[in-house]
């Protein structure tokens, strides 16, 4: 067995690796993923996955629903990370993943894989608390520059992060973007991480989120007709149903951390595309408890010494 | 949903990209007297990101981090404890302005922490926090007309949520009849203020009402969290800058004030269904506060046998939350999450091991100062006037 076959068995149990190991993971994603395009191609068939936000176990059901990678080809929409309690373990596996069946999964960037955002929703904090030090938030964020904006199956189906951008009408234009840096305050490349479509906005509108921004209809009809796609396929957004159309099937929001928070009460889905692009979503809950494993004791933080 | 972090300042350090040193040293030195040694050190690995192969050009744009390094357990033990502070109550004439946000980067906040304005306020807290010592909620207390009339005020609005009940409404977690909710409150804030001003003190309004009317969450996000709360306790020393609540309410500010204040964000919080607003996650203390398990534990400094342990007790949890704040903070918790309370709340728990309330309450003073105070994600929103001065 290879180690890195070892790395990913290791992570499967959600035991998280040295730091040694992450480095040279990380090290070995980044060729993988500098190669990518910022328009990922993506052969069907192909299952498509919402945010995770570091709810490993349920993630662990995700797979249990969809089918284990390699057998299943992945495509995951960003937001690995944040807020759950096992971000360092979850991104790991799909990271350990990826380098190991590079043309069965990809990995998309969200808009919560980013130097400042890790840092006020929970993945900088997890890091420093499960290693003693900020090195593997730093190999992760890293590679986090180097993920893929976006990715397009069969040619037919668009799939991003967030939504569209006043900044882009083609997907050439999304393919000139230098990406490999933090996700920017404004323009192309934040905005497909960050908008949301938006029934009442015509055009497009401010986000309440601060960047990014909504958009509406006719600005996806107009873009789906322009790039000759037939949808676009996205995440970012809570659904309570997990899954959600809007506009005349044009666009459609695919969530997958069920019961995000531990309290929202949501279920999650993943959408199953089959070589003929006819689509299943699978909708599933959180892990039970008796499959959750008991996280470590810690002593108290530094302030209550 | 949640706001981007601000802007960093374009005149700051650039990140670069991590590369580590690829030049061997032909002799090695010694760590203690830094002279040469005898032995070579042992060759290092040549792997530097670069040389595996060549990356695009990377641009970074955002400095790296706001708070590195903050592992400096030295410094964080080392630190003081936040002490209580008199508030200085205002002369004549009166100045009272539109208070402004004035923090957008690290340099703010460190201007911020080193000011007068700053200590008094964190003084003011921990004041709060020393009347309510070992002091159960129902104990008798001082109760000037002043706590009353805000208790009422906090009824009202308590009063609003039962008048506009949530929407039938499908996808969507926070609910939109929040935002009517709200619209009540900003409509009517200057008129809730004006119930209790004397007036020579009626012109403060258009200083005390923004921080009132921020306390209760962010009606386009639908959110909240402990900037908004951050923003009550400084509405609340607003009025104790005019007099208006005097060091002898302080007891009863935190134990009936306070606590009303509680149960509203509560009611809010699930009838609304409230996102977290910049949440930690599971990383955080709490999703949305922060000063109710400051006061609780300062209730519990003490006490004859609940230990901070004794939070996994469901007995004492059941029997002794109406009494304690932080008891019921934790019981609150355990009702609206499901999982395992380690996973969900792992700081919480990890705190349930300090040995004593005592540590439990200085350990939570200085967290707030260095995770609330001192984050601009949070105070780029706090508001500075003529009571709470930018100096």
């Amino acid at each position: 067995m290879s180690d890195l076959d070892r790395q990913i068995e290791q992570l499967k149990k959600c035991e998280p690796l040295k730091e040694s190991e992450v480095k040279a993971l990380c090290l070995k994603a980044m060729e993988i993923l500098v190669e990518e395009s910022n328009v990922q191609r993506v052969d069907a068939p192909v299952t498509i996955c919402g945010d995770i936000h570091g709810q490993f176990y349920d993630m662990k059901e995700l797979f249990k629903v969809g089918g284990d990678c390699p057998k299943t080809n992945y495509l995951f929409l960003g937001d690995f990370v944040d807020r759950g309690f096992y971000s360092v373990e979850t991104f790991l596996l799909l990271l350990a993943l990826k380098v190991r069946y590079p043309d069965r999964i990809t990995l998309i960037r969200g808009n919560h894989e980013s130097r400042q955002i890790t840092q006020v929703y929970g993945f900088y904090d997890e890091c420093l608390r499960k290693y003693g030090s900020v090195n593997v938030w730093r190999y992760c964020t890293d590679i986090f520059d180097y993920l893929s904006l976006s990715a397009l199956i069969e040619n037919k189906i668009f799939s991003v992060h967030g939504g569209l951008s006043p900044a882009i009408s083609t997907l050439d234009q999304i393919r000139t973007i230098d990406r490999k840096q933090e996700v920017p305050h404004d323009g192309a490349m934040c905005d497909l991480l960050w908008s949301d479509p938006e029934d009442i906005v015509d055009g497009w509108g401010l986000s309440p989120r601060g960047a990014g921004f909504l958009f509406g209809g006719s600005v996806v009809t107009s873009f789906n007709h322009t790039n000759n796609i037939d949808y676009i396929c996205r995440a970012h957004q809570l659904v309570m149903e997990g899954y959600k159309w809007m506009f005349n099937n044009q666009i459609v929001t695919v969530w997958s951390a069920p019961n995000y928070c531990y309290r929202c009460g949501n279920v999650a889905a993943i959408l199953e595309l089959d070589e003929n692009l006819n689509k299943q979503f699978r909708v599933f809950d959180a892990a039970p408890q008796e499959s959750r494993g008991t996280p470590a004791k810690k002593p108290a933080p530094d302030y209550f010494l | 949903m949640e706001p981007p972090p601000p802007r960093t300042p374009q005149d700051q350090a650039p990140h670069t990209h991590p590369q580590p040193s690829i030049a061997i040293p032909t002799t090695g030195t010694c760590c203690k007297c830094g002279g040469a040694t005898t032995f070579a050190p042992p060759p290092q690995t040549p792997t530097s990101w670069p040389d595996l192969s060549s990356p695009p050009t990377y641009r970074p744009i955002r400095a790296p981090a706001i708070n590195l390094p903050p592992n400096n357990t030295q410094a964080i033990i080392l630190a003081p404890v936040p002490q209580s502070q008199k508030v200085p109550i205002i002369d004549p004439p009166f100045r009272f302005q539109v208070p402004t946000k004035k923090i957008t980067c690290p340099d703010d906040i460190r201007k911020f922490h080193d000011s007068p304005t700053s200590k008094n306020f964190l003084g003011f807290i921990v004041a709060l926090s020393e009347s309510i010592r070992g002091h159960k909620i129902s104990d008798p207390c001082h109760e000037s007309p002043i706590i009353s009339k805000i208790v009422s005020i906090i009824e009202t609005l308590s009063l609003w949520i039962d008048q506009i009940p949530p929407v039938q409404q499908s996808s969507r977690y926070g609910n939109i009849s929040y935002r009517t909710w709200h619209e009540r409150l900003t409509e009517n804030a200057e008129s809730l203020m004006l119930q209790f001003l004397s007036d020579d003190l009626k012109p403060s309004t258009i200083e005390i009402v923004p921080y009132f009317s921020d306390s209760f969450g962010n009606s386009s996000r639908i959110d909240y969290g402990t900037g908004h709360e951050t923003n009550f306790a400084a509405w609340l020393y607003c009025l104790a800058r005019m007099g208006i609540i005097k060091e002898e309410d302080y007891q009863a500010v935190v134990a009936r004030v306070f606590v009303k204040y509680l149960d509203l964000m509560r009611k809010l919080q699930l009838v609304y269904s409230l996102e977290p607003a910049g949440s930690h996650g599971v990383w955080g203390l709490d999703d949305y506060h922060f000063l109710p398990f400051i006061f609780g534990s300062s209730q519990l400094i003490d006490h004859k046998y609940m230990k901070p342990k004794s939070i996994h007790n469901e007995d004492i949890l059941e029997n002794f939350s109406s009494e304690y704040m932080y008891l019921s903070c934790i019981g609150f918790i355990k009702k609206v999450k499901k999982g395992l309370f380690a996973e969900h709340s792992p700081l919480l728990d990890d705190i349930s091991g300090v040995p004593n309330w005592n540590k439990v309450n200085s350990g939570l003073l200085k967290m707030y100062k260095a995770e609330v105070l001192e984050k601009v994600p949070i105070m780029q929103h706090f508001l500075f006037g003529w009571l709470l001065k930018w100096e």
